[in-house]
């Protein structure tokens, strides 16, 4: 194939890539997402509602992927999704809230959140450089040169700013030694939603995003992820994109609880990966939560609060294949009342994702007062 | 009693808004509308009180100009008048932003009772009450100071117990002092429950003789709060520095007498010290920090760093030589007054910028996100309820009050901040609009009470238009409230 050399060229300005944060509020259940088939004590530990060797998808001879996630083992069989277990942090208080909170920052008293520090210290940014899907911005945002949060894209649609507006402003700013180059990209960007908003979006290379029929929550979720490829295909400049998918607690039933999000996280990121081409190489998807749940399944199908979990690492380059030094679930390898042990950091395998986003020599600058060793993920 | 009324508060502020006849924009509105007509001016340049009240103020509201003008005769001596009033706040009446921001229930909360409350009810309420002070008050000038201090002890809400003790620190250090004395300040800030978290002083403790000392703090107290990182001092200083407030700590949430500031002597470096020069004795305990503070308050770079910022803030970016050295001059021979640092400061040539060679200063100073906000709800009399709708462009445009990370708080030059204008221009089209919830501007009153569209244009640019800008504000058809609140010239001042 001939690439034309200004589409060539128009790729290489755009290259800065975008960075997708995903968090599974309540704790997700790593134990149910990427289940240690090939391990008795897990079938044990938990004998009504373990995933089953023969239900489980196979990755490799010893970890399964839920059957309700089947849409991602193509990309991790080709090598785009790197799956990183027994991940955690060292916050021990099992609380929903200190754990999300020291996960978001990026370590215990620092200021600002994870993603705020590494687009602060890797410098440039422009308006639309990190956006949250939702009504407001996490922590993990907090302290980035610039942050909107936003419910829909026609919060960014020209609503007010229409032609004439522009065109006046292009006017007066011209010439101007200080803003006017500024002037200039706020009318790029502006004129770049202006043309996503005379369409409805149409997803490409054959990716369909959840309906109505896969549920509401799948639908919801897959529309947020859909926005974010959205941004990301129009060039307008994101490095940064937040989106929460809640109600991962489950203590009661747990296999009615996490279904539908199961489903939710599976069709998001098959169409996601799909939709964005050949940008998925620049563009990495982390999908992380504050702690996993207790190897041991409770009396009422449940399961508890636990520590250490699973994380994914969708495109951007990923390396793919598991990535865990599995510490087992016999009763000596378990941690407080009976949970997988943290063998992995999260700020780890965040560094591994972050140093492919330039944030290779400014590791100490996001994650402060850590020595940290990212994974090859 | 005051626990079970908070508690009630707070359950039900949620649900006031939605009330019949409990309308917060209502309550607003009322005291902050001005009757009758006002006058822009008719100067086609910015002309004095244009500018000195640009600079001091965060914006000119409808009718400024004309009390301005009515203190005296001449502009030079309303100008003087004007600037001496704003030096004395305390006679001034406040009575419109202390009702702005009643509402605000943890502002008046004592330092140990804020963990009563949610660290983002705090947050919120902290943000809200800095923008309905910076809209609403009329001591103009010790707002733009408190905002000045903000910056310059600056604390993120998202590190540790900040995020309940800053509510603390702008109350009892920053809005306490800031026209105080700079010793003082530095000291309450120095011992400031929200500080001793932020830069760790807590958790800087000498026990054993291998221990060393965590020099967070100390670095940044001669490096941004006094000397200036070229003011004279050396690594050795900061680690003498640090060794003088070991023991020095903040009680956690996680017990009793939450957020007392105690000293203790087991975890205090007792033995000689040296910093800057200054001999300090072994078995000092306490006092090490007490001459610690005294001695880097009065160092003279301390003088030229915080004269320095102040010119930056109110002159320029890089501040004319002479009048950094003549505001230095006044703060040290005042022994860090404050007022009359900015007294100095103040009645400038460089600042007043009468003189030909100083000209171009009028109206090149680009505001910063916070301050372009306020002075357009000044500027429209908009009627705010300073809530989330608004807010979130302060984050959008990157200034959130209260969270920047890091200790030099967020920057004063223009280079910084020329990157926003996108969400500069969608928040002035969506005021004018109306579609930022919470926030209303009656464009038709505004209107009419200025005399027409010609009158509008004058009183957003502060002068009168060229003929060219006119034409674009006036010929095109786009809607001209909007188009005058996103201009360059209103981006500045």
């Amino acid at each position: 194939m001939i690439l034309h050399p200004q589409v060539a060229k128009d790729t290489e300005r755009d290259e800065p890539r975008a960075l997708i944060a995903i968090f599974l509020r309540g704790a997700a259940d790593g134990l149910a997402l990427v289940p240690p088939v090939g391990d008795d004590d897990y079938h044990r530990a938990r004998p009504r509602i373990a995933v089953q060797a023969s239900e489980g998808l196979r990755l490799d001879g010893f970890f399964a992927l839920h059957p309700l996630m089947a849409e991602l083992l193509p990309l991790f069989q080709e090598g785009q999704l790197s799956i990183v277990h027994a991940c955690g942090s060292d916050d021990d208080t099992r609380s929903h809230f200190e754990a999300q909170d020291l996960m978001e920052h990026g370590g215990t008293s620092v200021a600002g959140g994870w993603i705020g520090r590494w687009l602060r210290a890797s410098g440039g940014s422009g308006p639309l450089a990190a956006l949250a899907l939702g009504p407001q911005l996490p922590e993990s945002l907090r302290g980035a040169p610039s942050a909107a949060a936003l419910e829909s894209l026609d919060e960014l649609r020209p609503g007010d700013d229409t032609e004439p507006v522009r065109e006046v402003l292009g006017e007066l700013y011209r010439g101007d030694e200080l803003l006017g180059p500024s002037a200039c990209d706020a009318l790029a960007a502006a004129a770049r939603i202006g043309e996503l908003a005379q369409r409805t979006y149409q997803p490409e290379h054959g990716a369909v995003y959840a309906t109505a029929a896969d549920g509401e929550i799948a639908q919801d979720f897959g529309r947020g992820l859909a926005r974010i490829a959205q941004l990301v295909k129009a060039r307008v400049g994101v490095r940064a994109a937040t989106l929460d998918l809640e109600g991962w607690d489950s203590h009661f039933v747990q296999e009615t609880v996490i279904a539908p999000r199961l489903r939710a996280v599976a069709l998001a990121l098959s169409a996601f990966a799909r939709d964005l081409g050949p940008l998925l190489a620049t563009t990495s998807v982390v999908v992380m939560t504050e702690f996993g749940r207790r190897v041991g399944e409770n009396g009422s199908l449940g399961t508890d609060h636990g520590r250490g979990g699973a994380f994914f690492v969708l495109g951007g380059g990923t390396s793919g294949g598991m990535h865990c030094r599995w510490p087992g679930l016999g009763e000596g390898s378990l941690i407080g009342p009976g949970d997988l042990s943290v063998v992995h950091d999260y700020r780890d395998a965040l560094a591994g994702v972050l140093a492919r986003h330039g944030a290779g020599d400014r590791m100490e600058r996001v994650f402060p007062g850590r020595v940290i060793a990212p994974m090859p993920v | 009693m005051s626990l079970t009324r908070r508690t009630f508060l707070l359950a039900t502020s949620g649900a006031c808004v939605s009330l019949g006849g409990c309308d917060p924009l209502e309550v607003l509105r009322a005291p902050a509308q001005e009757s009758g007509t006002f006058v822009a001016s008719t100067s086609p340049g910015i002309d004095l009180a244009q500018h000195v009240l640009g600079r001091c103020t965060f914006g000119l509201r409808p009718g400024d100009r004309s009390a301005f003008l009515a203190l005296a005769p001449q502009p030079r001596a309303a100008t003087a008048a004007w600037i001496e009033e704003q030096l004395a706040p305390q006679k001034i009446d406040d009575e419109r932003a202390e009702r702005a921001v009643r509402r605000c229930d943890s502002l008046d909360a004592p330092i140990g009772e804020l963990y009563e409350y949610k660290p983002q009810v705090l947050l919120r309420e902290l943000t809200a009450a800095a923008l309905l002070r910076a809209t609403f008050s009329k001591r103009q000038l010790y707002e733009v100071l408190v905002e000045f201090w903000t910056d310059h002890f600056n604390i993120d809400c998202s590190k540790g117990e900040c995020a309940w003790l800053k509510a603390g620190d702008d109350r009892e250090v920053i809005r306490k002092h800031a026209f105080g004395r700079f010793p003082e300040l530095l000291r309450a800030s120095a011992f400031s429950p929200a500080m001793l978290w932020y830069l760790d002083g807590r958790a800087n403790v000498k026990r054993t003789a291998i221990e060393r000392p965590n020099e967070n703090y100390a670095r940044e107290l001669l490096e941004l709060h006094t000397l200036g990182v070229h003011g004279g001092y050396t690594q050795q200083d900061v680690m003498e520095a640090a060794r003088c407030l070991t023991g020095w700590t903040v009680r956690d949430k996680n017990g009793f007498r939450k957020a007392s500031v105690e000293f203790h002597a087991d975890e205090h470096d007792d033995g000689r010290k040296s910093v800057l020069g200054v001999e300090i004795p072994a078995g000092g305990r306490e006092r090490d920090a007490e001459i610690l503070l005294e001695t880097v308050a009065k160092h003279p770079s301390t003088a030229a760093h915080v004269s320095t910022k102040l010119c930056q803030r109110f002159l320029s970016d890089d501040p004319p030589r002479a009048a950094v050295e003549a505001v230095a001059a006044a703060f040290r021979t005042s022994g860090g007054e404050i007022v009359a640092t900015l007294r100095a400061l103040l009645v400038r040539p460089e600042f007043l910028a009468e003189e030909p060679e100083f000209a171009a200063l009028r109206g090149a100073k680009l505001k910063r996100p916070f301050h372009y906000t306020v002075s357009i709800l000044r500027a429209t009399e908009a009627a705010t309820d300073a809530g989330p709708a608004l807010t979130s462009y302060l984050a959008r445009m990157g200034h959130a009050p209260f969270q920047f990370p890091t200790p030099d708080g967020y920057p004063e030059e223009a280079a910084a901040w020329q990157g926003a204008l996108f969400w500069r221009w969608k928040l002035a089209l969506a005021l004018a609009g109306g579609h930022v919830e919470g926030t209303r501007i009656d464009a038709p009153r505004l209107l009419e009470r200025v005399g027409g569209h010609d009158g509008l244009v004058a009183h957003l640019l502060g002068r009168q238009p060229s003929a060219r800008e006119r034409e674009l504000f006036l010929g095109r058809g786009a809607p001209i409230l909007g188009l005058l609140l996103a201009s360059p010239i209103f981006q500045r001042c």
